[in-house]
């Protein structure tokens, strides 16, 4: 069974030695990877050529790039990772066998944890250890040919919560698995500012897709994990309320950019539609109202 | 070529390490392929201001804070004028030659590795912001306008994030001992860990992973070679299946090192990390902390580098053990690095060609040739 793995970059040079790295020395015999890049004005096109079978140039964003990447690709499973992520050697082979020994599993999660340095990326992991085995959270990474085809791929119309919107459509029509080797998250150096502006952006994103599922996001934003394992929490007070922050941080990004969305939206519709401008504020308290009730994805 | 080699310390010097052990043999393999060799490093106690040591001239002066200094006022008095080149070899603080060599001769710094994160392991509290956000950044951005050369992929890019564009990597070199020991594997699966037990080496971060690594392969064993302020601590808190050997001759070390089915590093930041080269050697294989410096010896010798935390390294060791204890790798041939006859030829090379005269006195105009003349009058007054 050959695996291929698909990797979208762009600027990538920072992390993307590691993650390559990872996915050559993978104990399955049969590896396939694939770099698709989006106009990297850094190192990333010259460590991927040192690594991958095919470096391709393609946009405008995530989606469009990983549909590129699983076009092109050979394998008869094909999996999304992430250019910051490092990948355990036994990854390929456990998917292999996971998808040989059970025949109805059309796609797999495997689980992540964080690393990084400085305080804010010890919060970070204590958080993305939280969400292990939350079925809300975590999302398949790794696909059958046949199943990834008929969904047709990722939503292009989407940059922001494309892995719930995919996730969702998988569990529609198979099984999702999982193994139990772990994905390496590299966070690198987590600043306050950046977070903002980066869940900003990705907030006018997260506003699409919940008008595209209207019925399931509040699982996904409520985020109830973080709560469900209180003494996880209190076992590490400093570290619990520096993930508050970071979580406030993002939320009050989240808004911002879901506020920017609306803004748009509304102008560019009409000019007296009043409705649309007391909605925002609506969701705009809603979201604001806890710590944790609003963040985009764990990227 | 008459070279002039700046290093805060020679190898007589009783804390000398890798940097001066790579001076020494680059500079006795140039003096004995003819060129005038001169260097110039702090006072030791007991040695003589200057000696013939190996074909080449050292010149002692100041101590570690002022030989700066003195290699300054030494130029300035006798060095103007009698090289053709200056090599300023940079252990986290400069000489800045390039600042002020100004009779014509050619300069290039030659950096090991930068200081950054082991500023707050060597300086107390305030001291090491001050060194880490404030000094080594200025020493740095002075530096990056000269010609570097960096033993490390890792080092130019540490260089580049202060700036400099002019950076050329040369090898590092690493000599096998005369005799390998020839030893066989040990029956039960053995890591060995080789270094100095100092905080910034992680010691306890190996012990840790071995410790999480044991609950699948309960019979692994560590053996942990070197002195070093934590070892008495260390020693009182180990778990089952660590052993301290504390400091061992050499032979003991590459004994103990070839018998290993694994090798571990954990280091911060090295600036090659010749441990895992001295390993490859042995025919032990590496897994190392995916940090600047590990990565490239690590990388060099077929090694694996993991996320820098013990339950990676437990991870990649579980799983990686099994391959590891049914078929060792042969020795490598000088464990991934080079030869020091590699190194003397290809740093000399790489220092006659990226060299350069100082900005200031840029030889390229015939105002310029009237500039060093005048330089070297006014040197000859001095």
């Amino acid at each position: 069974m050959r695996i291929s793995f698909v990797v979208p970059t762009r600027n990538s040079a920072r992390t993307l030695d590691a993650c390559l790295a990872s996915l050559r020395t993978q104990t399955h015999p049969d590896v396939e990877v694939l770099v698709v890049d989006n106009g990297s004005t850094d190192a990333t096109t010259e460590i991927a050529a040192r690594h991958a079978d095919q470096v391709l140039q393609w946009g405008p964003e995530r989606s469009a790039q990983r549909n590129h990447g699983t076009d092109r690709s050979t394998g008869d499973v094909v999996v999304f990772i992430d250019s910051d992520m490092v990948l355990e050697p036994h990854i390929a082979t456990q998917i292999h066998d996971r998808f040989t020994a059970r025949p109805e599993v059309g796609a797999l999660i495997i689980p992540e944890r964080s690393f990084g340095d400085g305080f804010l990326a010890r919060c970070r992991q204590l958080e993305k250890h939280l969400y292990v085995g939350d079925e809300a959270v975590e999302s398949p990474r790794a696909f059958r040919r046949e199943i990834i085809d008929k969904l047709g791929g990722w939503d292009e119309k989407l940059t922001a919560a494309e892995d719930w919107d995919l996730a969702d459509r998988t569990r529609e029509v198979t099984t999702v698995g999982r193994v139990t080797a772990w994905i390496w998250h590299d966070e690198g150096h987590i600043k306050l500012r950046a977070t903002f502006a980066k869940k900003r952006y990705y907030g006018r994103w997260i506003d699409q897709y919940v008008r595209m599922h209207a019925d399931s996001s509040g699982s996904k934003f409520a985020r109830t994990a973080l709560l469900r394992k209180p003494g996880r929490l209190l076992r590490h007070p400093m570290l619990t309320a520096g993930l508050a922050t970071l979580k406030l941080t993002e939320a009050a990004g989240l808004v911002m950019g879901i506020r920017d969305s609306r803004a748009a939206a509304s102008a560019s519709a009409s000019a007296g539609s009043a409705s649309a401008g007391s909605a925002s504020a609506g969701s705009a308290s809603a979201g604001s109202a806890s710590p944790g009730s609003a963040s985009a994805g764990t990227r | 070529m008459r070279i002039l080699v700046l290093n805060w310390r020679d190898l007589a010097h009783p804390e000398s390490g890798g940097a001066e052990v790579y001076t020494e043999q680059v500079l006795r393999r140039w003096a004995a392929a003819g060129h005038e060799v001169t260097l110039f490093a702090a006072a030791v106690a007991g040695r003589p201001a200057a000696e013939l040591v190996d074909g080449y001239r050292v010149v002692r002066a100041g101590n570690r804070f002022t030989v700066y200094r003195e290699a300054r006022r030494w130029w300035d008095r006798y060095g103007r004028g009698r090289f053709d080149v200056v090599v300023d070899e940079t252990n986290t603080v400069p000489f800045h030659a390039h600042e002020w060599v100004r009779d014509g001769a050619r300069t290039i710094a030659l950096v090991h590795q930068t200081c950054e994160e082991i500023w707050h392991i060597n300086a107390p509290p305030l001291a090491a912001q001050l060194g880490r956000y404030v000094l080594e950044p200025n020493w740095l951005r002075r530096l990056a306008g000269a010609p570097i050369l960096a033993v490390s992929e890792s080092t130019r890019d540490a260089l580049a994030r202060f700036g400099a564009r002019d950076v050329t990597v040369v090898p590092e070199g690493y000599e096998p001992p005369g005799d390998l020991p020839r030893v066989a594997k040990e029956a039960t699966p053995t890591a060995v860990f080789c270094g100095r037990m100092v905080s910034y080496k992680r010691p306890r971060e190996v012990i840790r992973a071995v410790q999480l690594a044991r609950r699948e392969v309960p019979d692994l064993r560590l053996w942990m070679i070197g002195g070093g302020p934590l070892l008495d601590r260390l020693r009182r808190e180990a778990p089952a299946g660590v052993e301290f050997l504390g400091r061992v001759p050499e032979e003991t070390k590459h004994d103990r090192m070839a018998r290993a089915h694994v090798h571990l590093a954990t280091s911060v930041r090295e600036g090659w990390g010749l441990v895992v080269t001295e390993a490859a050697a042995m025919g032990t294989s590496t897994i190392a902390y995916d940090v600047p410096g590990l990565r490239d010896s690590t990388r060099a010798a077929g090694g694996v580098v993991v996320p820098p935390e013990p339950e990676a390294l437990a991870r990649w060791l579980v799983e990686l053990l099994p391959g590891l204890t049914t078929a060792a790798p042969a020795p490598l041939p000088y464990g991934g690095a080079h030869s020091w006859d590699d190194v003397a030829t290809t740093l000399l090379a790489a220092v006659d060609q990226h060299a350069r005269v100082p900005d200031g006195v840029r030889a390229a105009t015939p105002a310029t040739d009237r500039s060093i003349r005048e330089n070297q009058l006014r040197g000859a007054d001095a």
